[in-house]
Protein backbone atom coordinates (compact mmCIF):
# COMPACT_ATOMS: atom_id res chain seq x y z
CA UNK A 1 0.00 0.00 0.00
CA UNK A 2 1.11 3.60 -0.91
CA UNK A 3 0.28 6.76 0.95
CA UNK A 4 2.10 7.42 4.71
CA UNK A 5 2.41 4.67 7.27
CA UNK A 6 1.13 6.45 9.85
CA UNK A 7 -1.21 9.36 9.99
CA UNK A 8 -2.76 10.95 13.28
CA UNK A 9 -5.33 13.38 12.56
CA UNK A 10 -6.73 16.45 15.11
CA UNK A 11 -5.73 13.51 18.14
CA UNK A 12 -7.63 14.61 21.83
CA UNK A 13 -6.34 11.95 24.54
CA UNK A 14 -6.14 12.30 28.09
CA UNK A 15 -5.92 10.33 31.29
CA UNK A 16 -9.26 11.38 32.94
CA UNK A 17 -12.75 12.08 30.93
CA UNK A 18 -12.35 16.04 30.34
CA UNK A 19 -8.75 16.66 31.04
CA UNK A 20 -7.47 16.14 27.83
CA UNK A 21 -3.42 16.00 27.80
CA UNK A 22 -2.75 15.39 23.66
CA UNK A 23 -4.94 18.21 22.78
CA UNK A 24 -5.29 17.94 18.74
CA UNK A 25 -2.58 17.00 17.50
CA UNK A 26 -1.74 15.44 14.05
CA UNK A 27 1.35 14.17 12.48
CA UNK A 28 2.08 12.04 9.70
CA UNK A 29 4.86 9.55 8.84
CA UNK A 30 5.87 8.20 5.30
CA UNK A 31 7.51 4.74 4.85
CA UNK A 32 10.59 4.41 5.39
CA UNK A 33 11.42 7.87 7.64
CA UNK A 34 12.51 8.52 10.72
CA UNK A 35 9.93 11.31 12.12
CA UNK A 36 11.21 12.59 15.72
CA UNK A 37 8.61 14.39 17.79
CA UNK A 38 10.48 17.20 19.81
CA UNK A 39 8.98 18.75 22.99
CA UNK A 40 9.53 20.63 26.50
CA UNK A 41 9.05 18.50 29.63
CA UNK A 42 5.62 17.71 30.44
CA UNK A 43 4.66 18.48 26.34
CA UNK A 44 2.56 15.24 26.20
CA UNK A 45 4.70 14.05 24.29
CA UNK A 46 4.43 10.54 26.07
CA UNK A 47 1.17 10.68 26.10
CA UNK A 48 0.64 11.20 22.52
CA UNK A 49 2.41 8.23 21.56
CA UNK A 50 0.76 6.13 24.35
CA UNK A 51 -2.44 7.14 22.74
CA UNK A 52 -0.99 6.39 19.24
CA UNK A 53 -0.44 2.78 20.68
CA UNK A 54 -3.91 2.56 22.40
CA UNK A 55 -2.91 3.05 26.27
CA UNK A 56 -4.18 6.43 27.09
CA UNK A 57 -8.17 6.49 25.88
CA UNK A 58 -8.57 8.26 22.68
CA UNK A 59 -11.42 11.05 22.90
CA UNK A 60 -11.25 12.82 19.67
CA UNK A 61 -9.42 12.39 16.27
CA UNK A 62 -8.08 9.34 13.56
CA UNK A 63 -5.47 7.07 14.16
CA UNK A 64 -4.66 5.41 10.60
CA UNK A 65 -1.58 2.90 10.13
CA UNK A 66 -1.18 2.39 6.91
CA UNK A 67 -4.40 3.39 5.68
CA UNK A 68 -6.32 0.99 8.27
CA UNK A 69 -8.18 2.89 11.25
CA UNK A 70 -6.30 1.66 14.69
CA UNK A 71 -8.15 4.54 17.18
CA UNK A 72 -10.02 1.90 18.57
CA UNK A 73 -8.13 -1.07 18.73
CA UNK A 74 -7.21 -2.19 22.20
CA UNK A 75 -3.33 -1.89 23.26
CA UNK A 76 -2.82 -5.60 23.17
CA UNK A 77 -3.98 -5.80 19.45
CA UNK A 78 -1.19 -3.26 17.97
CA UNK A 79 1.40 -5.37 17.49
CA UNK A 80 -0.43 -7.62 14.87
CA UNK A 81 -1.49 -4.57 13.49
CA UNK A 82 2.11 -3.90 12.98
CA UNK A 83 2.63 -1.10 15.63
CA UNK A 84 5.54 -1.90 18.01
CA UNK A 85 5.91 0.16 20.73
CA UNK A 86 8.89 0.62 23.15
CA UNK A 87 8.00 3.08 26.28
CA UNK A 88 10.32 5.33 28.38
CA UNK A 89 10.43 3.44 31.36
CA UNK A 90 10.09 0.19 32.39
CA UNK A 91 10.08 -1.37 29.09
CA UNK A 92 11.45 -4.84 30.29
CA UNK A 93 10.18 -7.44 32.50
CA UNK A 94 12.78 -7.27 34.79
CA UNK A 95 12.64 -10.38 36.78
CA UNK A 96 12.25 -12.70 33.68
CA UNK A 97 15.55 -13.64 31.22
CA UNK A 98 16.39 -12.09 28.31
CA UNK A 99 14.86 -14.64 26.39
CA UNK A 100 11.79 -15.03 28.11
CA UNK A 101 11.34 -11.45 27.62
CA UNK A 102 11.93 -11.92 23.53
CA UNK A 103 10.08 -14.96 23.61
CA UNK A 104 6.96 -13.11 25.90
CA UNK A 105 7.12 -10.41 22.59
CA UNK A 106 6.86 -13.42 19.86
CA UNK A 107 3.56 -15.04 21.56
CA UNK A 108 2.24 -13.45 18.37
CA UNK A 109 3.82 -15.93 16.49
CA UNK A 110 4.37 -19.21 15.30
CA UNK A 111 6.84 -21.19 17.56
CA UNK A 112 9.02 -21.58 14.97
CA UNK A 113 9.46 -18.35 13.15
CA UNK A 114 9.67 -16.63 16.76
CA UNK A 115 12.76 -18.84 17.44
CA UNK A 116 13.99 -17.85 13.99
CA UNK A 117 14.22 -14.54 15.15
CA UNK A 118 15.21 -14.30 18.36
CA UNK A 119 18.14 -16.12 16.71
CA UNK A 120 18.38 -13.10 14.40
CA UNK A 121 18.33 -10.49 17.24
CA UNK A 122 20.90 -12.54 18.63
CA UNK A 123 23.42 -12.24 15.92
CA UNK A 124 22.22 -8.18 15.63
CA UNK A 125 22.43 -7.72 19.64
CA UNK A 126 24.94 -10.48 19.96
CA UNK A 127 25.13 -8.61 23.85
CA UNK A 128 22.03 -10.04 24.50
CA UNK A 129 22.88 -13.86 23.72
CA UNK A 130 25.42 -13.50 26.08
CA UNK A 131 22.95 -12.56 28.71
CA UNK A 132 20.39 -14.55 27.63
CA UNK A 133 19.58 -16.39 30.65
CA UNK A 134 20.25 -13.17 32.64
CA UNK A 135 17.43 -11.67 34.39
CA UNK A 136 16.72 -8.73 32.15
CA UNK A 137 16.77 -6.34 35.85
CA UNK A 138 20.32 -7.21 35.70
CA UNK A 139 21.24 -5.64 32.56
CA UNK A 140 22.90 -1.93 32.41
CA UNK A 141 20.95 0.35 30.97
CA UNK A 142 22.23 0.51 27.50
CA UNK A 143 21.76 -3.35 27.00
CA UNK A 144 18.13 -2.89 28.79
CA UNK A 145 17.32 -0.24 25.97
CA UNK A 146 18.71 -3.09 23.52
CA UNK A 147 16.25 -5.97 24.30
CA UNK A 148 13.19 -3.31 24.42
CA UNK A 149 14.17 -2.42 20.69
CA UNK A 150 14.88 -6.40 20.09
CA UNK A 151 11.11 -7.22 21.56
CA UNK A 152 9.86 -4.70 19.90
CA UNK A 153 11.67 -5.83 16.23
CA UNK A 154 10.82 -9.03 17.05
CA UNK A 155 6.89 -8.86 15.46
CA UNK A 156 8.92 -6.81 12.07
CA UNK A 157 6.27 -3.59 13.03
CA UNK A 158 5.61 -1.64 10.24
CA UNK A 159 6.28 1.14 12.87
CA UNK A 160 8.41 1.44 15.44
CA UNK A 161 7.89 3.78 18.11
CA UNK A 162 10.11 4.89 20.29
CA UNK A 163 9.77 7.08 23.66
CA UNK A 164 13.15 8.71 25.07
CA UNK A 165 15.26 5.71 23.95
CA UNK A 166 18.41 7.81 25.04
CA UNK A 167 16.70 8.95 28.42
CA UNK A 168 19.27 7.80 31.31
CA UNK A 169 21.71 6.85 29.29
CA UNK A 170 26.05 7.82 29.19
CA UNK A 171 26.50 9.91 25.98
CA UNK A 172 28.77 7.06 24.64
CA UNK A 173 25.50 4.91 24.90
CA UNK A 174 23.11 7.45 23.71
CA UNK A 175 25.17 7.58 20.28
CA UNK A 176 25.02 3.68 20.49
CA UNK A 177 21.60 3.93 20.50
CA UNK A 178 21.05 6.23 17.76
CA UNK A 179 23.29 4.39 15.48
CA UNK A 180 21.54 1.23 16.44
CA UNK A 181 18.13 3.40 15.27
CA UNK A 182 19.78 4.74 11.91
CA UNK A 183 20.33 0.97 11.20
CA UNK A 184 16.94 -0.67 11.91
CA UNK A 185 15.90 2.48 9.57
CA UNK A 186 18.52 1.22 6.55
CA UNK A 187 16.98 -2.48 7.37
CA UNK A 188 13.81 -0.60 5.85
CA UNK A 189 11.73 0.08 9.55
CA UNK A 190 9.85 3.02 9.97
CA UNK A 191 10.32 5.07 13.17
CA UNK A 192 8.80 7.15 15.16
CA UNK A 193 11.15 9.50 18.03
CA UNK A 194 10.36 11.07 20.57
CA UNK A 195 13.24 12.74 21.92
CA UNK A 196 14.37 15.06 24.35
CA UNK A 197 17.87 15.26 23.21
CA UNK A 198 17.27 17.27 20.22
CA UNK A 199 20.38 17.64 18.72
CA UNK A 200 21.21 13.46 18.50
CA UNK A 201 17.47 12.97 17.00
CA UNK A 202 17.33 15.49 14.64
CA UNK A 203 20.45 14.16 13.58
CA UNK A 204 19.26 11.06 12.37
CA UNK A 205 15.97 11.72 11.83
CA UNK A 206 14.17 12.86 8.50
CA UNK A 207 11.45 15.37 9.73
CA UNK A 208 10.56 16.36 12.98
CA UNK A 209 7.48 17.89 15.00
CA UNK A 210 7.55 19.75 17.96
CA UNK A 211 4.88 19.08 20.57
CA UNK A 212 3.61 21.72 22.88
CA UNK A 213 0.60 21.83 25.12
CA UNK A 214 -0.31 19.17 23.63
CA UNK A 215 -0.46 19.68 19.74
CA UNK A 216 1.86 20.14 17.22
CA UNK A 217 3.66 23.60 17.31
CA UNK A 218 6.03 23.78 14.69
CA UNK A 219 6.94 21.25 11.86
CA UNK A 220 10.10 20.38 9.99
CA UNK A 221 12.98 19.23 8.10
CA UNK A 222 14.82 17.71 10.66
CA UNK A 223 18.64 19.18 9.66
CA UNK A 224 16.81 22.64 9.36
CA UNK A 225 14.69 22.69 12.16
CA UNK A 226 17.81 22.53 14.78
CA UNK A 227 18.75 26.01 13.63
CA UNK A 228 15.36 27.57 13.03
CA UNK A 229 14.83 30.22 16.04
CA UNK A 230 11.13 28.52 17.08
CA UNK A 231 12.88 25.36 18.62
CA UNK A 232 15.77 27.50 19.09
CA UNK A 233 13.92 29.31 21.81
CA UNK A 234 11.64 26.24 22.69
CA UNK A 235 15.03 24.17 23.93
CA UNK A 236 17.01 27.87 25.28
CA UNK A 237 18.71 26.54 27.98
CA UNK A 238 18.47 23.24 27.52
CA UNK A 239 20.76 23.29 23.91
CA UNK A 240 23.70 21.33 24.43
CA UNK A 241 26.80 22.31 23.37
CA UNK A 242 28.12 21.85 19.73
CA UNK A 243 31.10 20.09 21.34
CA UNK A 244 28.96 17.76 23.74
CA UNK A 245 26.81 14.46 22.91
CA UNK A 246 23.72 16.17 24.31
CA UNK A 247 21.79 15.29 27.30
CA UNK A 248 18.42 15.71 28.33
CA UNK B 1 12.04 -41.06 67.37
CA UNK B 2 8.61 -42.23 65.37
CA UNK B 3 8.87 -40.34 62.12
CA UNK B 4 4.76 -40.77 61.77
CA UNK B 5 4.49 -36.84 61.39
CA UNK B 6 6.63 -36.72 58.62
CA UNK B 7 4.03 -38.19 55.95
CA UNK B 8 1.08 -36.53 57.89
CA UNK B 9 3.03 -33.22 57.51
CA UNK B 10 3.63 -34.10 54.00
CA UNK B 11 0.20 -34.95 53.02
CA UNK B 12 -1.35 -31.76 55.07
CA UNK B 13 1.59 -29.43 53.45
CA UNK B 14 0.85 -31.18 49.82
CA UNK B 15 -2.67 -29.73 50.70
CA UNK B 16 -1.97 -26.63 52.04
CA UNK B 17 0.49 -26.20 49.49
CA UNK B 18 -1.85 -26.85 45.87
CA UNK B 19 -4.47 -24.48 47.66
CA UNK B 20 -1.68 -21.73 48.17
CA UNK B 21 -0.65 -21.61 44.06
CA UNK B 22 -3.77 -20.34 43.18
CA UNK B 23 -3.38 -17.89 46.50
CA UNK B 24 -0.23 -16.65 45.09
CA UNK B 25 -1.14 -16.68 41.72
CA UNK B 26 -4.36 -14.62 42.10
CA UNK B 27 -2.43 -12.40 44.27
CA UNK B 28 0.65 -11.43 41.76
CA UNK B 29 -1.67 -11.28 38.60
CA UNK B 30 -4.71 -10.24 39.75
CA UNK B 31 -2.94 -7.87 42.94
CA UNK B 32 -5.35 -9.01 46.27
CA UNK B 33 -5.80 -11.40 48.77
CA UNK B 34 -8.77 -13.41 47.77
CA UNK B 35 -10.44 -14.56 50.73
CA UNK B 36 -12.68 -16.95 49.00
CA UNK B 37 -10.23 -19.10 47.64
CA UNK B 38 -10.77 -21.74 50.51
CA UNK B 39 -14.46 -21.94 49.59
CA UNK B 40 -13.12 -22.63 45.83
CA UNK B 41 -11.60 -25.72 47.73
CA UNK B 42 -14.82 -26.60 49.18
CA UNK B 43 -16.90 -25.86 46.31
CA UNK B 44 -15.04 -28.36 44.11
CA UNK B 45 -14.68 -31.39 46.57
CA UNK B 46 -18.71 -30.64 47.01
CA UNK B 47 -19.02 -30.58 42.95
CA UNK B 48 -17.04 -33.41 42.86
CA UNK B 49 -18.77 -35.58 45.34
CA UNK B 50 -21.99 -34.25 43.23
CA UNK B 51 -20.39 -36.00 40.37
CA UNK B 52 -19.41 -39.60 41.70
CA UNK B 53 -22.95 -39.37 43.30
CA UNK B 54 -24.21 -38.90 39.51
CA UNK B 55 -21.88 -41.39 38.20
CA UNK B 56 -22.94 -43.76 40.24
CA UNK B 57 -26.60 -43.05 39.89
CA UNK B 58 -26.17 -43.72 36.29
CA UNK B 59 -24.07 -46.62 36.03
CA UNK B 60 -24.53 -48.17 39.65
CA UNK B 61 -21.85 -49.40 42.00
CA UNK B 62 -18.49 -49.59 41.31
CA UNK B 63 -15.53 -51.66 42.39
CA UNK B 64 -12.44 -49.28 43.47
CA UNK B 65 -8.81 -49.45 41.65
CA UNK B 66 -6.54 -51.89 42.86
CA UNK B 67 -5.65 -51.18 46.46
CA UNK B 68 -7.00 -47.26 46.29
CA UNK B 69 -10.38 -46.84 48.25
CA UNK B 70 -11.78 -44.70 44.94
CA UNK B 71 -13.22 -45.97 41.44
CA UNK B 72 -12.43 -44.29 38.49
CA UNK B 73 -15.74 -42.48 39.22
CA UNK B 74 -13.34 -40.24 41.46
CA UNK B 75 -11.31 -39.33 39.27
CA UNK B 76 -13.62 -38.82 36.82
CA UNK B 77 -15.45 -36.61 38.86
CA UNK B 78 -12.53 -34.71 40.12
CA UNK B 79 -11.51 -33.24 36.40
CA UNK B 80 -15.18 -32.25 35.90
CA UNK B 81 -15.31 -31.07 39.48
CA UNK B 82 -11.98 -28.81 38.55
CA UNK B 83 -13.41 -27.26 35.22
CA UNK B 84 -16.73 -26.60 37.57
CA UNK B 85 -14.48 -24.44 40.04
CA UNK B 86 -12.85 -22.63 37.08
CA UNK B 87 -16.09 -21.84 35.86
CA UNK B 88 -17.48 -20.70 39.34
CA UNK B 89 -14.33 -18.98 39.94
CA UNK B 90 -14.94 -17.13 36.10
CA UNK B 91 -18.48 -16.48 36.59
CA UNK B 92 -17.62 -14.73 40.46
CA UNK B 93 -14.46 -12.48 38.64
CA UNK B 94 -17.07 -11.88 35.85
CA UNK B 95 -19.96 -10.22 38.43
CA UNK B 96 -17.68 -9.07 41.18
CA UNK B 97 -14.12 -8.79 40.89
CA UNK B 98 -13.63 -7.39 38.01
CA UNK B 99 -15.39 -4.62 38.18
CA UNK B 100 -14.36 -3.77 41.65
CA UNK B 101 -10.87 -4.38 40.15
CA UNK B 102 -11.47 -1.73 37.45
CA UNK B 103 -11.76 0.70 39.62
CA UNK B 104 -8.35 0.06 41.04
CA UNK B 105 -8.69 -0.04 45.17
CA UNK B 106 -7.37 -3.52 46.24
CA UNK B 107 -8.87 -2.90 49.45
CA UNK B 108 -12.41 -3.01 48.12
CA UNK B 109 -11.35 -6.16 46.26
CA UNK B 110 -10.14 -7.96 49.25
CA UNK B 111 -13.04 -6.80 51.18
CA UNK B 112 -16.14 -8.17 48.50
CA UNK B 113 -13.80 -11.72 48.47
CA UNK B 114 -14.20 -12.10 51.97
CA UNK B 115 -17.59 -11.51 51.54
CA UNK B 116 -17.69 -14.14 48.32
CA UNK B 117 -16.24 -16.22 51.08
CA UNK B 118 -18.98 -16.22 53.67
CA UNK B 119 -21.78 -16.30 50.75
CA UNK B 120 -20.43 -19.56 49.19
CA UNK B 121 -19.69 -21.02 52.23
CA UNK B 122 -23.59 -20.34 53.86
CA UNK B 123 -24.95 -21.71 50.46
CA UNK B 124 -22.69 -25.02 51.02
CA UNK B 125 -24.36 -25.21 54.58
CA UNK B 126 -27.82 -24.37 52.82
CA UNK B 127 -27.35 -26.98 50.31
CA UNK B 128 -25.46 -29.62 51.82
CA UNK B 129 -25.86 -29.00 55.56
CA UNK B 130 -22.99 -29.02 57.88
CA UNK B 131 -23.11 -32.56 59.12
CA UNK B 132 -19.52 -34.13 57.20
CA UNK B 133 -19.75 -36.31 54.57
CA UNK B 134 -17.24 -38.78 52.30
CA UNK B 135 -16.44 -40.15 49.42
CA UNK B 136 -16.20 -43.08 50.96
CA UNK B 137 -16.03 -45.07 54.13
CA UNK B 138 -14.31 -47.84 53.39
CA UNK B 139 -11.29 -47.93 55.91
CA UNK B 140 -7.63 -48.57 54.17
CA UNK B 141 -4.97 -50.50 56.05
CA UNK B 142 -2.26 -48.75 56.27
CA UNK B 143 1.33 -50.73 55.57
CA UNK B 144 4.11 -50.07 57.74
CA UNK B 145 7.82 -48.95 55.79
CA UNK B 146 10.00 -48.65 58.72
CA UNK B 147 11.12 -45.68 60.93
CA UNK B 148 7.89 -46.12 62.73
CA UNK B 149 6.09 -44.72 59.42
CA UNK B 150 2.43 -46.33 58.30
CA UNK B 151 1.02 -44.84 54.80
CA UNK B 152 -2.01 -46.15 53.29
CA UNK B 153 -2.32 -46.50 49.54
CA UNK B 154 -4.62 -43.57 49.17
CA UNK B 155 -1.99 -41.31 50.69
CA UNK B 156 0.96 -42.61 48.15
CA UNK B 157 -1.19 -41.74 45.54
CA UNK B 158 -2.45 -38.72 46.50
CA UNK B 159 1.43 -37.75 47.27
CA UNK B 160 2.69 -38.52 43.55
CA UNK B 161 -0.72 -36.61 42.33
CA UNK B 162 0.70 -33.38 44.02
CA UNK B 163 4.20 -33.99 42.43
CA UNK B 164 2.89 -34.28 39.00
CA UNK B 165 0.73 -31.29 39.43
CA UNK B 166 3.32 -29.21 41.52
CA UNK B 167 5.83 -29.96 38.69
CA UNK B 168 3.44 -29.95 35.57
CA UNK B 169 2.11 -26.47 36.86
CA UNK B 170 6.16 -25.28 37.37
CA UNK B 171 6.14 -26.22 33.49
CA UNK B 172 3.46 -24.32 32.99
CA UNK B 173 4.46 -21.38 34.68
CA UNK B 174 8.41 -21.39 33.18
CA UNK B 175 8.07 -23.04 29.60
CA UNK B 176 5.20 -22.55 28.19
CA UNK B 177 3.56 -18.27 26.36
CA UNK B 178 0.68 -18.68 28.61
CA UNK B 179 2.70 -19.28 31.81
CA UNK B 180 5.25 -16.44 30.39
CA UNK B 181 2.08 -14.64 29.85
CA UNK B 182 1.22 -15.05 33.42
CA UNK B 183 4.27 -13.67 34.75
CA UNK B 184 4.51 -10.60 32.53
CA UNK B 185 1.16 -9.14 33.74
CA UNK B 186 2.62 -9.43 37.32
CA UNK B 187 5.40 -7.85 36.21
CA UNK B 188 3.67 -5.01 34.81
CA UNK B 189 0.37 -5.26 33.18
CA UNK B 190 1.08 -1.99 31.00
CA UNK B 191 4.08 -3.51 29.02
CA UNK B 192 2.63 -7.00 29.01
CA UNK B 193 -0.53 -5.13 27.00
CA UNK B 194 2.41 -3.37 24.29
CA UNK B 195 4.00 -6.56 23.59
CA UNK B 196 0.82 -8.07 22.49
CA UNK B 197 -0.64 -9.88 25.78
CA UNK B 198 -4.19 -10.20 26.24
CA UNK B 199 -4.56 -9.39 29.49
CA UNK B 200 -8.14 -10.60 30.16
CA UNK B 201 -7.27 -13.88 29.09
CA UNK B 202 -4.46 -13.94 31.20
CA UNK B 203 -6.71 -13.01 34.14
CA UNK B 204 -9.09 -16.29 33.26
CA UNK B 205 -6.16 -18.74 32.88
CA UNK B 206 -5.30 -17.59 36.47
CA UNK B 207 -8.74 -18.05 37.64
CA UNK B 208 -8.66 -21.28 36.05
CA UNK B 209 -5.77 -22.80 37.25
CA UNK B 210 -6.19 -21.41 40.61
CA UNK B 211 -9.61 -22.94 41.42
CA UNK B 212 -8.97 -26.02 39.38
CA UNK B 213 -5.50 -26.80 41.83
CA UNK B 214 -8.41 -25.65 45.01
CA UNK B 215 -10.61 -28.30 43.85
CA UNK B 216 -7.78 -30.99 43.77
CA UNK B 217 -6.79 -29.89 47.25
CA UNK B 218 -9.97 -30.20 48.87
CA UNK B 219 -10.59 -33.38 47.22
CA UNK B 220 -7.60 -34.45 48.35
CA UNK B 221 -8.97 -33.65 52.12
CA UNK B 222 -12.34 -35.02 51.52
CA UNK B 223 -10.81 -38.17 50.68
CA UNK B 224 -8.03 -38.29 53.78
CA UNK B 225 -10.42 -37.10 56.32
CA UNK B 226 -13.60 -35.50 55.79
CA UNK B 227 -16.11 -32.92 53.30
CA UNK B 228 -17.53 -30.14 55.49
CA UNK B 229 -18.53 -26.55 54.20
CA UNK B 230 -15.98 -25.11 56.67
CA UNK B 231 -13.26 -27.26 55.50
CA UNK B 232 -11.89 -24.57 53.02
CA UNK B 233 -11.96 -22.11 55.27
CA UNK B 234 -10.03 -23.39 57.87
CA UNK B 235 -7.67 -23.78 55.45
CA UNK B 236 -6.98 -20.12 54.54
CA UNK B 237 -4.82 -19.44 57.37
CA UNK B 238 -2.15 -21.58 56.17
CA UNK B 239 -2.78 -21.22 52.25
CA UNK B 240 -1.85 -17.71 52.58
CA UNK B 241 0.97 -18.07 55.12
CA UNK B 242 2.66 -21.19 52.90
CA UNK B 243 2.12 -18.48 49.78
CA UNK B 244 3.63 -15.78 51.65
CA UNK B 245 6.42 -17.98 53.27
CA UNK B 246 7.31 -19.27 49.54
CA UNK B 247 7.79 -15.55 48.42
CA UNK B 248 4.54 -13.90 46.20
CA UNK B 249 4.27 -15.24 42.77
CA UNK B 250 6.70 -17.68 43.03
CA UNK B 251 5.01 -21.43 42.46
CA UNK B 252 7.32 -23.57 43.81
CA UNK B 253 7.68 -21.56 46.62
CA UNK B 254 3.87 -22.03 47.40
CA UNK B 255 4.42 -25.65 47.68
CA UNK B 256 7.76 -25.10 49.56
CA UNK B 257 5.84 -22.97 52.20
CA UNK B 258 3.10 -25.51 51.84
CA UNK B 259 5.38 -28.60 52.67
CA UNK B 260 7.03 -26.46 55.99
CA UNK B 261 3.71 -25.84 56.92
CA UNK B 262 2.24 -29.09 56.86
CA UNK B 263 5.45 -30.66 58.46
CA UNK B 264 5.42 -28.32 61.43
CA UNK B 265 1.53 -28.35 62.21
CA UNK B 266 2.52 -32.28 62.26
CA UNK B 267 5.26 -31.74 64.44
CA UNK B 268 3.65 -29.74 66.67
CA UNK B 269 0.71 -32.21 67.15
CA UNK B 270 3.01 -35.05 67.89
CA UNK B 271 5.48 -33.44 70.21
CA UNK B 272 3.89 -30.46 71.59
CA UNK B 273 -0.47 -31.01 71.68
CA UNK B 274 -3.13 -31.20 68.88
CA UNK B 275 -4.12 -27.71 70.60
CA UNK B 276 -1.16 -26.18 68.85
CA UNK B 277 -1.80 -26.92 65.27
CA UNK B 278 -3.74 -23.96 64.72
CA UNK B 279 -0.92 -21.58 65.84
CA UNK B 280 1.76 -22.83 63.82
CA UNK B 281 0.54 -21.24 60.39
CA UNK B 282 0.00 -18.04 62.82
CA UNK B 283 3.46 -17.82 64.59
CA UNK B 284 5.12 -18.87 61.36
CA UNK B 285 3.46 -16.10 59.08
CA UNK B 286 4.36 -14.21 61.77
CA UNK B 287 7.77 -14.67 61.49
CA UNK B 288 7.90 -14.37 57.92
CA UNK B 289 6.74 -10.89 58.42
CA UNK B 290 9.14 -9.82 60.87
CA UNK B 291 12.06 -11.50 59.51
CA UNK B 292 12.12 -11.92 55.70
CA UNK B 293 8.88 -10.13 54.22
CA UNK B 294 9.30 -11.30 50.68
CA UNK B 295 9.78 -14.69 51.71
CA UNK B 296 11.93 -17.67 50.65
CA UNK B 297 11.74 -16.95 47.33
CA UNK B 298 10.51 -13.61 46.78
CA UNK B 299 11.98 -11.06 44.46
CA UNK B 300 12.11 -7.36 45.53
CA UNK B 301 9.65 -5.32 43.39
CA UNK B 302 11.26 -3.72 40.75
N1 LIG C 1 -0.66 8.23 34.05
C1 LIG C 1 -0.99 9.55 34.10
N2 LIG C 1 -2.12 9.94 34.73
C2 LIG C 1 -2.48 11.24 34.77
N3 LIG C 1 -1.76 12.24 34.23
C3 LIG C 1 -0.63 11.92 33.58
C4 LIG C 1 -0.18 10.56 33.49
N4 LIG C 1 0.97 10.54 32.79
C5 LIG C 1 1.24 11.83 32.47
N5 LIG C 1 0.29 12.66 32.94
C6 LIG C 1 0.25 14.13 32.77
O1 LIG C 1 0.27 14.42 31.40
C7 LIG C 1 1.06 15.57 31.15
C8 LIG C 1 2.04 15.26 30.02
O2 LIG C 1 2.94 14.23 30.45
P1 LIG C 1 3.80 13.41 29.43
O3 LIG C 1 4.50 12.36 30.19
O4 LIG C 1 2.95 12.99 28.29
O5 LIG C 1 4.82 14.53 28.93
P2 LIG C 1 6.20 14.35 28.19
O6 LIG C 1 6.21 15.38 27.15
O7 LIG C 1 6.41 12.96 27.76
O8 LIG C 1 7.22 14.73 29.34
P3 LIG C 1 8.73 14.20 29.56
O9 LIG C 1 9.57 15.00 28.63
O10 LIG C 1 8.99 14.53 30.99
O11 LIG C 1 8.77 12.74 29.27
C9 LIG C 1 1.73 15.93 32.45
O12 LIG C 1 1.06 17.04 32.98
C10 LIG C 1 1.51 14.75 33.33
O13 LIG C 1 1.32 15.14 34.66
MG1 LIG D 1 7.78 11.44 28.23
Amino acid sequence: MSGPVLQVDGLVAGYEPGVPIVRGASIRVERGEIVVVLGPNGAGKSSFIKAIAGLVPVSAGKVLLDGTDITAVPAHRMVRMGLAFVPQTENIFPLMSVDDNLKTAGGILKSKEAAERIARMYDTFPDLRTFRRTAAGNLSGGQRQMLAVARALIVEPKLLVLDEPSAGLSPKLVSMVFSMLSDIRKAGVTILLVEQNARAALAIGDRAYVLVEGREAHEGVASELWNDPVVAELYLGQRPQPSTGGAA
Amino acid sequence: MNLQFVVDGLLTGSMIGLGAIGVTLTYAILRFSNFAHGDFMAWGTYATLAVVGAIGAMVGKVAPLGPFSFGWPLLVALAVGCALTGLLALALDAVLFSRLRARGQSIIVVMASFGASMALRSLLEFIFTSRPTYFSRAIQIAMPVGFGIRITPDQIALLVLTAVLVAATHLLMTRTQTGRSMQAVSQNPALARVVGIDVARVVRATWMLGAALACVAGTMVGILVQIRPLMGFDMLLPMFAAAILGGIGSVPGAVLGGLIIGLAEAAAVQFVGAEWRAAVSFVILMAVLFVRPIGLFGVKER
